[in-house]
């Protein structure tokens, strides 16, 4: 029984998930390592190596902390805007817009199902609220 | 002919809607809202009044202690006057208008007044209102230019906030009112 599924299979697990794009997957191996290297391994060595023009090592740690901080302040900053972007209780917006301001009014056809509209707000108030309670 | 009964509003308070009828084109609704409780103004007396002292033991100068309390005094007569809502009241007359009262805590009211020929209807709009989405009564006013467009939208007991429950008593009330008011304008 052949399983032709990309989820992960039991033998792949072994050596991740099969890229779609082999380029980006290296890449981004070959960054993360170099990144270790550069963060672990003393000044003296890479020195003696005849690598001499790095960062300053303070950086390792630092760009570490400004990218998990950024993404804890997206959190609330994206919960932040949702908030502020919804229109006030007084809005229009809350009503109708210009879409349903210039819909059309298609003929209602006998024993067909009726086409997709903006039903005005009294109408919907009167059905749900009017209505036998 | 008056009629009390309590509901509770978005956050759980109790709300007393009060009903009159004065006659069958012309009624009046009455939300009270709860009264400044004493629990929560002495937690933010002692809150202001323990961060006045924390600055005193810090600056040691004792202007911070008498700035606290003037700022308590006059922060608690401005909520008063300003910001506490003691009552709101709907008032609908047949072919007159809708008058919207708001008493503050410290007596004054605010009163907004609208003619029966600018409405267009009364209904409970869902909107998004911080992180939750409530039931909220609201006035359309009529647009001139467009026979079936709305102007504008006017929220009432915007400081009460009560639930669906009372909403749905106060909506069937002013529905009755209303297509009153078009059967008898309709006719000539």
């Amino acid at each position: 029984m052949v399983e032709n599924s990309p989820s992960p299979l039991p033998e792949r697990e072994v050596y991740g998930f099969p890229p779609r794009r082999p380029v980006f997957f290296l890449s981004s191996q070959f960054g993360f390592i170099l990144y270790l290297v550069w963060a672990f391994i003393p000044e003296s060595w890479l020195n003696s190596l005849g690598l001499t023009y790095w960062p300053q090592k303070y950086w390792a740690v630092a760009l570490s902390v400004y990218f998990l901080i950024t993404i804890v302040i997206g959190y609330l900053l994206l919960f932040g805007i949702n908030i502020m972007s919804s229109s006030p209780l007084n809005s229009i917006h809350t009503i109708t817009d210009n879409y349903a301001k210039n819909q059309q009014q298609k003929k209602y056809q006998e024993e067909a199902i009726p086409a997709l509209r903006d039903i005005p707000i009294s109408e919907v108030n009167q059905m749900f609220f009017l209505a036998t309670k | 002919m008056e009629d009390e009964r309590s509901f509770s509003d978005i956050c759980g308070g109790r709300l007393a809607l009060q009903r009159r009828y004065y006659s069958p084109s012309c009624r009046e609704f009455c939300l009270s809202c709860p009264r400044l409780s004493l629990r929560s103004l002495t937690a933010v007396t002692c809150t202001v009044w323990l961060a006045a002292y924390g600055l005193f033991t810090l600056c040691e100068n004792s202007m911070i202690l008498s700035a606290a309390i003037f700022i308590t005094l006059l922060g608690l007569l401005g909520y008063l006057h300003f910001v506490k809502i003691d009552q709101e009241t709907l008032l609908i007359i047949d072919s007159l208008g809708i008058q919207m009262t708001s008493s503050y805590a410290s007596g004054k009211e605010s009163t907004t007044f609208i003619e029966m020929g600018k409405v267009k209807d009364v209904v409970i709009n869902e909107a998004i209102y911080m992180q939750k989405v409530i039931y909220y009564l609201c006035i359309l006013l009529k647009d001139p230019m467009e026979p079936h467009g709305i102007s504008q939208v006017v929220p009432v007991f915007q400081s009460a906030k009560p639930r669906l429950d009372c909403l749905i008593e106060v909506y069937r009330s002013c529905q009755e009112i209303l297509a009153h008011q078009k059967a008898t304008s309709a006719s000539p």
